[in-house]
């Protein structure tokens, strides 16, 4: 026999449960725009049912039921969609930067333009073509100092903004690691609250979204992979361990991350792109950059003297020594030189004569600022005697008379048209040895960077679909539908009316036993 | 498949932003005209296209080049009809004096205007062109005929015939690898040292001769005269030829303008009926993505409960 109050407690715990419920729903719908969060679900079961209690078994028939229980409160959440979304968010974060990097990088080749290298090389060029139809007048020389001041300013513009970006990124890989450092952090301390509070039995359920959301955060910076311990979650990036338990790494910083990218464990996300970003693009440009100012002022080239032209006493090329009347040249002459400094050289400038009563041959034309270095777009300048004096342009390959009475012929422009041609001429990378025109070098280089930014953009966009389309999947598992939980919210409602219902109508049944039974005669 | 609120708004989310990315792509290519605006946006056109404005930046200094190149050689020109102008003048004059009709007093005023003629010519053979003595080769800052003056203010020409002008060629680049030699030196006019029909040596021994009265020596002038003045003309005829060919460099190197910038708005600029067809329906799109979402995202069973 059941107890006479034994539905009022069956009614009370289906009131409980269907509450429970409610409030879960009530939860479900407040976070239904929280980040990171899952639905929760209450897990209902019947409770035990009892038998009637006696020395023997009952003959009540069957087993009495004791109405309704919940054991648990559960995320509704898939892990393999998990590690699916932190593989692919990796990949977009580093896609992402490079494809950033890449962009400003195109900023600062400033190409196709009328402001760019090309252009200002393009100048300077014409310059020296219109010098060659006046090579005795100081107006032309002076556009020649100045375009190629302008050439100058603009290779060490583009350099100083190379080496900006790469002190940007490396400042950014620093930021980035103090982030990563709070999010591990974070996982620590998560990972001990949770394994304290599930000690008990419970679920802790909104701290673990937590955790996963950071884990979530942590794969766009760095790659990660996860296993769930009793300890909470382990984090690795490649073989090097971020969090284990509740002890986080510490120390990450710029550093640490540089030598996990050399090791190769750290492999994605946005550090890496930030790292290869930097020791890659940035760099591989700088010295493009480098190699074309330097193969500009000093890379081979091979020109043709034209017969009678006078090299500058005491000259040497092809190991020849050019000295006294041999300096005359009885045929055309095709010679290897040292990139425009060696040309400039070859010829005269309009200077006062020197000591020996020589013209004064031409000084190498572009210098590195720091002296003696070799020459980089960062320090390429005019050498200082030009900027100062125009007249040490050299501009014409002819001399007549001898010394000390050797005059300059002021109208000769065989530098000059030789110096304008130097756009058709092929040089020699003073880096790698190829053999190109200075315009081909740098097309070539923008090409190269048209095709990287594009291939990143590419990469960024199939990434950026690829997580969104993970995250659509883990949003149909875990995402809160609105829809549902009004339902479900009826659903509960309706049978918390139904308990509340059954209460009353067992509370009524008991007001007739009790109240109204046994009152004969009264 | 489930499908929760965050779902629809992040799609439509998404899918708005894909199509304002599209029409921004669109609208900046119809702002700046061009369909390349950066590297990224045609890798192997940009090389093309950085290749088509150095080849413009180029021509446009060949066509710099041609210019000067053209008028030097119609400076060229004109002076050396002044100078042909002068020699027809000498060689009326010779004849008439070489008639044996003239009294002496006639040679005389004859010879004076030969001696004006002269000095005339020593002018010509000095021109100069933006300060710079034309006949002079690479020399060209010297004034090749820079002769002593006489008493009478007339210039001394008697050591003129053995000046040697500078041989050097004056060159413009009027195109890739074309330098043209645009000058003609002074000995080429006036002949050298060694020739019998030296300006200088006709002058002056047609002024002994008929200074002298000695007709037959002036008569003797008029077979160099002609051989000078067949030599000036020929000169004059080399430069002609040249201006022609400088002409038709001048509207080769037009056409191969007209040609680069072709080839560079195929590449560079856009093509404004297809971006306007696309911008048309990339805005139809995005309209019709904005109404859809708002149907999606109002309608809830939130709305319909009471």
């Amino acid at each position: 026999m059941p107890s006479t109050f034994h539905s009022i407690e069956t009614a009370k715990r289906s009131l409980f449960t269907q509450t429970a419920a409610l409030n879960t729903t009530g939860h479900n719908i407040a976070n239904a725009n929280t980040e990171g969060y899952t639905r929760q679900t209450v897990k209902m079961r019947a409770s035990i049912p009892m038998e009637a209690y006696g020395i023997n078994r009952s003959n009540v028939p069957g087993q009495l039921g004791t109405g309704v229980e919940f054991d648990a409160i559960e995320r509704i959440r898939e892990k393999f969609l998990d590690s699916q979304y932190r593989g692919e968010n990796t990949e977009l974060g580093s896609w992402t930067i490079r494809s950033n990097t890449l962009d400003k990088l195109q900023q600062i080749m400033n190409e196709p333009s009328d402001t760019g290298i090309r252009k200002v090389l393009d100048n300077f060029y014409k310059s020296w073509s219109d010098l060659s139809k006046d090579p005795e007048s100081v107006t032309a020389r002076t556009i020649v100092k100045e375009n190629a001041l302008a050439l100058t300013d603009a290779m060490n513009h583009m350099s100083k903004q190379l080496s900006n970006l790469s002190a940007d990124l490396t400042s950014n890989v620093e930021a980035k690691s103090s982030e990563l450092q709070s999010y591990v952090n974070s996982i620590a301390d998560l990972n001990q609250s949770i394994t304290k509070i599930e000690g008990l039995g419970d679920n802790a359920n909104d701290l673990r979204d937590q955790r996963d959301l950071i884990v979530d955060k942590i794969s766009k910076i760095v790659n990660v992979t996860v296993t769930d311990t009793d300890q909470g979650y382990n984090v690795n990036m490649g073989g090097q361990a971020l969090v284990t338990g509740f002890a986080p790494t510490t120390g990450i910083n710029g550093a640490f991350l540089q030598a996990a990218f050399a090791s190769n464990d750290l492999q994605g996300g946005e550090i890496h792109g930030m790292i290869i970003s930097r020791d890659q693009f940035v760099a591989d440009y700088t010295a493009q950059m480098d190699n074309l100012a330097n193969t500009l002022a000093n890379g081979d080239i091979s020109v043709t003297l034209p017969k009678g032209s006078v090299l500058p006493e005491g000259t040497v090329l092809n190991g020849v020594t050019y000295t006294g009347t041999n300096r005359t040249l009885q045929s055309d002459l095709t010679v290897t030189v040292k990139g425009l400094n060696g040309l400039h050289q070859l010829g005269y400038t309009q200077e006062d004569k020197d000591a020996n009563g020589n013209m004064v041959a031409g000084k190498p034309f572009f210098v590195a600022s720091n002296n003696g270095g070799a020459i980089t777009a960062g320090n390429i300048t005019l050498n200082t005697a030009i900027v100062d004096n125009p007249n040490a342009i050299a501009a014409s390959l002819r001399v007549t008379g001898t010394a000390p009475t050797e005059e300059l012929v002021k109208g000769n422009n065989t530098l000059a048209s030789l110096m304008s041609n130097l756009k058709l001429n092929n040089f020699t990378s003073v880096s790698t040895g190829n053999k190109a025109t200075i315009d081909s070098f740098f097309s070539s280089m923008v090409g190269q960077l048209g095709i990287e930014a594009q291939e990143a953009t590419r990469q960024t966009q199939n990434s950026t679909a690829l997580v969104s389309q993970v995250e659509t999947m883990r949003q149909s598992v875990s995402g809160v539908s609105l829809d549902e939980e009004m339902s479900n919210m009826i659903k509960f409602q309706h049978a918390y009316s139904a308990a509340a219902r059954f209460m009353t109508t067992f509370d009524q049944l008991l007001d007739k036993l009790i109240n109204s039974t046994g009152v004969v005669g009264r | 498949m489930r499908v929760t609120n965050n779902m629809l708004s992040s799609q439509l989310l998404l899918n708005l932003n894909r199509n304002s990315e599209r029409m921004n792509n669109t609208q900046n290519q119809m702002a700046t005209g061009r369909k390349l605006n950066k590297p990224s946006d045609d890798p192997v056109g940009i090389t093309y296209s950085l290749r088509y404005r150095s080849e413009l930046s180029s021509n446009e200094q060949y066509q710099r080049n041609v210019d000067s190149a053209v008028s030097w050689l119609d400076f060229n020109d004109t002076v050396m009809d002044q100078a042909g102008q002068i020699m027809q003048r000498v060689r009326e004059l010779t004849v008439q004096a070489s008639t044996g009709t003239n009294p002496q007093s006639a040679l005389d005023s004859i010879n004076k205007e030969i001696g004006q003629l002269k000095e005339q010519m020593i002018d010509v053979v000095n021109s100069q062109l933006n300060g710079k003595y034309i006949f002079n080769g690479q020399t060209y800052d010297k004034k090749p005929y820079d002769l002593p003056l006489n008493a009478d203010n007339t210039h001394d020409t008697s050591g003129a015939a053995s000046i040697a002008t500078d041989t050097g060629n004056v060159n413009f680049i009027v195109g890739e690898n074309v330098a043209l030699p645009i000058n003609v030196t002074g000995n080429e006019v006036v002949g050298t040292s060694t020739d019998a029909d030296n300006l200088f040596t006709i002058f002056n021994q047609l002024s002994a001769a008929l200074a002298s009265g000695d007709i037959k020596a002036s008569g003797d002038q008029l077979a160099n005269i002609d051989t000078r003045m067949d030599k000036m003309l020929k000169v004059r005829s080399e430069m002609g030829a040249k201006s022609n060919r400088v002409e038709l460099m001048q509207s080769r190197l037009s056409d191969l303008e007209v040609n680069l910038t072709d080839l560079q708005s195929k590449t560079e600029d856009a093509d404004y009926a297809e971006l306007l067809m696309n911008s048309k329906i990339q805005e139809n799109i995005y309209n019709a993505s904005l109404s859809a979402g708002a149907k999606i995202i109002s309608a809830s069973l939130v709305d319909f409960l009471r």
